[in-house]
C-alpha cells in the first residue's frame, strides 16, 4: 500500500526519467560498450572485447592531457570563484529593485552566441586587436604584445565564459543566508573578518561547491574556445576526444577517453556531495 | 554465444539511437526527387540545384553533414533513404569496400567524358566505377615574401624552409595530425602516411625541431593569421589561400617543390538508392562544361571538368590557385589509409603539442 501510495506521488516524474534514461542512459551506455571494443583499419567497429583502449589512455603523454585539462578546469573554477564571490555577495545585498537588475546583467551575455563571444575576446587581446592598438598608439609599446594562443588565454576564455554560473550559485546561497547570525556574531564580540570567516563562508559552502561544480564540468570539454584562444598550442581532453572522433575515426579510444572524463566529473561531484553533506560543520572549522 | 548475444544486444541499442536520430529525416521514393547529402555553405551551389529543379521537375532534398564519417554512419543506417553523397577520397574508399556503393552506369552518363583524365582513376576507385570527381582542393603554403625578408630568413620555396630559425612564431598549420606529420614526411624526402617505426620515429624528431615556429595550429581560418600580420608563411587549404591573397595582395602562394596534399570531392550513389534514375540525370547535368564552370566560380575549388575551361571566367583562369596546372597536380599525392596510422600520429602530435 505504501508502495503505491509513493509510485502515485512520484508519478509526475516518470515522464522526465523515462526522457533521461533514454537520451541520457542509452548514449551512456553506447559509450562505455563502444570504449571496450576494437576497430579495423577502415576505421569501423569491431566487436571484439579488449581493454588495450584503457591501457593506452595511461600513456605517459595522454595523462598530461588529463591533467592539463584537470589544472585548466580547477583553475577556471578557482579563479571565478574568487571574482564571483564579491560580486554575489555585493548582489545580494542590493535592494530588491537593483538586485533584479543586477542578475540581468550577469545574465545577459548568454543571450549572444559564446561562439561569437569567443570571437570577441580575439578582437580584443589579437595582434591587431583593439588592446594592442591603443597600447601602441599611446606609445606604450612599440611592437604587438603577443596575448593570443596560450594556456593563459584560454583560461580567459573559459573563466568569462563560466563566470555567470559561479555567481548565480553562490548568490542563492547568500540570500538564504540568515543576517540575523552576522549581527549575533558581531554582538558576541568578533570582527568582520572573523565573522566572514566563521559565519558566512561556512553557510555558504554549499554554494561554492555547487558553483564549483558547474563551472569544472563544462570547461573539461569547451574545446572550441581552446581552438579559437589557444590556438591549438595546448591540447585537452575535449580537444583529443573530437579529433579522435572526427579526423582519427576512432571511436572506441575516443569513449575510453570519454568514460575517464565521466570519471573527472563523478570525482568532483562526490566532493561535492560530501561537502553539501556536512555543511552544518562547516569546512574552515 | 556470449559475443553473439552481446553483438544483438549492441544491434538493438545502435537501432534505437538511430531511430531517435534520424526520425523527420526525408525519404520516400519512386517519386520526382532526389535525397542528396553533402558539406554545407553552398558546397553544391542552390543556384545550381534551382537550375536542375526548373529544368526536370525533380526536387532535390539537400542534406547538410559535417563530416565524412557523419555521411557514412548515415548511409550505413539508412541505405535506401539516400541516393547521393559528395564525400572526400578516402570515403569513397571505405564505402566501396563496406559494400556501401552502386556501380555507376556510364551509359547513362555521357558527360563524363568531360572529365579531367588527371582526377581518374585514384586509388579510392582505380577503374572510376563508383564515383564521379566534383571539388578539388590542394593544401600549400602561402606565403608573405616582405615580412619573410624582413626578418632576414632566407625565401620559402618549400616546406624545408619553415624550420628556419629566423621564422619563430610566426608559422600557422591546419590543425591536424595526419596533416603536419605529412608536412614533416614530405621535407624528408618521404610519402604521407609511412608506417615503417624508423622514419615516423625520424619524422618525430624533427617535427619537435619545429615547434617554436609554429604560432598557432588552425583548420579554419589560418589565412588570418597572415592578413593580420601575427604570421609570415602558413600551410593551408587552397580555397584558404585563395580568400588570404584577396584579402592582401603582397601574399603569395607557394607550391612546396616537395610535394602536397590533394583531396577529391566525389559524387556516390548508394547501393540501395530508391532514385536512381533521377540520380543520375543529376550527375549528368553537374558535368555540363558550363554548369560546371558555374560550380567552380561559385565555390572557388578547381574544375575537375576540362571542358568546363572556356566557360570559367578570365580571373579564375588566371589564378594559380584556383586553375591548377597539371604540373602542379601531379605532384600531389593523397593521404591513403588514415585510419591505419592517426593513432600513433595522433600520439606523437599530442606530444608534440604537450612539449
Amino acid at each position: 500500500m505504501l508502495n503505491m501510495k509513493r509510485i502515485k506521488q512520484n508519478a509526475p516524474a516518470i515522464p522526465i526519467l523515462v526522457w533521461i534514461g533514454l537520451l541520457v542512459g542509452i548514449p551512456l551506455i553506447y559509450v562505455l560498450m563502444l570504449s571496450l571494443l576494437s576497430r579495423d583499419n577502415l576505421g569501423n567497429i569491431v566487436f571484439e572485447f579488449t581493454l588495450d583502449n584503457y591501457r593506452r589512455i595511461f600513456d605517459p603523454v595522454y595523462l598530461k592531457v588529463f591533467l592539463n585539462s584537470f589544472l585548466l578546469a580547477t583553475l577556471t573554477g578557482l579563479i571565478t570563484l574568487f571574482i564571483g564571490y564579491p560580486v554575489a555577495y555585493f548582489t545580494a545585498g542590493l535592494e530588491p529593485r537593483k538586485r533584479s537588475y543586477a542578475i540581468v546583467l550577469i545574465i545577459l551575455p548568454f543571450w549572444i552566441s559564446s561562439l561569437l563571444r569567443t570571437y570577441g575576446w580575439i578582437i580584443l587581446l589579437g595582434n591587431t586587436g583593439l588592446l594592442n592598438n591603443l597600447l601602441m598608439k599611446l606609445n606604450i609599446i612599440n611592437a604587438p604584445l603577443p596575448m593570443m594562443y596560450s594556456f593563459g588565454t584560454v583560461l580567459v576564455g573559459t573563466t568569462y565564459m563560466l563566470i555567470p554560473f559561479m555567481i548565480i550559485a553562490i548568490f542563492n546561497s547568500v540570500d538564504k543566508l540568515d543576517r540575523s547570525l552576522l549581527e549575533a556574531s558581531s554582538d558576541l564580540g568578533a570582527g568582520k573578518w572573523r565573522t566572514f570567516f566563521k559565519i558566512t563562508l561556512p553557510l555558504t559552502m554549499p554554494g561554492i561547491a555547487g558553483g564549483f561544480t558547474l563551472v569544472f564540468i563544462p570547461s573539461l570539454g569547451m574545446f572550441f574556445i581552446s581552438d579559437l584562444l589557444g590556438g591549438g598550442q595546448n591540447i585537452f581532453l575535449g580537444n583529443l576526444i573530437n579529433s579522435l572522433v572526427t579526423k582519427g575515426r576512432n571511436r572506441p579510444l575516443a569513449s575510453a577517453f570519454s568514460v575517464g572524463m565521466i570519471g573527472l566529473v563523478l570525482l568532483v561531484l562526490f566532493i561535492y556531495s560530501r561537502i553539501t553533506k556536512n555543511k552544518k560543520e562547516g569546512l574552515f572549522l | 554465444m556470449v559475443s553473439t548475444r552481446t553483438r544483438k544486444i549492441f544491434a538493438l541499442t545502435l537501432a534505437a539511437i538511430f531511430v531517435f536520430a534520424l526520425t523527420g529525416c526525408g525519404g520516400g521514393s519512386g517519386s520526382k526527387q532526389i535525397n542528396l547529402m553533402t558539406w554545407g555553405g553552398d558546397f553544391i551551389p542552390r543556384e545550381i540545384i534551382n537550375q536542375f529543379e526548373e529544368d526536370t521537375g525533380i526536387k532535390v532534398n539537400y542534406k547538410e553533414v559535417t563530416s565524412n564519417e557523419e555521411m557514412q554512419s548515415l548511409l550505413e543506417a539508412n541505405p535506401n533513404q539516400y541516393d547521393l553523397a559528395v564525400t572526400t577520397d578516402y570515403m569513397v574508399d571505405i564505402m566501396r569496400r563496406n559494400g556501401q556503393l552502386e556501380v555507376l552506369d556510364k551509359g547513362k552518363l555521357p558527360n563524363f567524358s568531360n572529365i579531367n583524365p588527371v582526377y581518374q582513376g585514384n586509388y579510392y576507385d582505380e577503374n572510376d566505377e563508383y564515383s564521379i570527381p566534383y571539388a578539388v582542393s590542394i593544401s600549400f603554403l602561402l606565403v608573405n615574401p616582405e615580412a619573410v625578408e624582413q626578418l632576414g630568413a632566407e625565401p620559402i620555396t618549400g616546406y624545408k624552409d619553415l624550420w628556419q630559425e629566423e621564422l619563430k612564431n610566426n608559422v600557422v598549420v591546419i590543425d591536424w595530425s595526419v596533416e603536419i606529420m605529412g608536412l614533416v614526411l614530405k621535407s624528408l624526402g618521404y610519402e604521407y602516411n609511412e608506417t615503417d617505426p624508423a622514419i615516423v620515429e625520424e619524422a618525430k624528431q624533427k617535427l619537435f625541431e619545429l615547434k617554436d615556429n609554429i604560432v598557432r595550429f588552425e583548420t579554419n581560418t589560418p589565412e588570418d593569421s597572415l592578413i593580420n600580420g601575427e604570421a609570415v608563411a602558413g600551410f593551408m587549404y587552397s580555397n584558404q589561400a585563395v580568400k588570404g591573397k584577396a584579402a592582401d595582395d603582397k601574399l603569395e602562394p607557394v607550391f612546396p617543390v616537395e610535394g602536397m596534399p590533394i583531396y577529391i570531392d566525389s559524387f556516390v550513389m548508394s547501393k540501395q538508392a530508391p532514385n536512381k534514375d533521377n540520380a543520375y540525370k543529376l550527375l549528368n547535368f553537374i558535368m555540363e562544361p558550363e554548369v560546371s564552370a558555374k560550380i567552380s566560380d561559385i565555390t572557388k575549388f578547381a574544375s575537375t571538368n576540362k571542358a568546363a575551361a572556356e566557360f570559367l571566367p578570365e580571373d579564375f583562369k588566371n589564378n594559380p590557385m584556383l586553375n591548377l596546372s597539371d604540373e602542379v597536380v601531379e605532384n600531389t599525392s593523397f593521404y591513403i589509409d588514415v585510419a591505419a596510422v592517426t593513432e600513433e600520429y595522433e600520439h606523437i602530435y599530442s606530444e608534440f603539442k604537450m612539449k
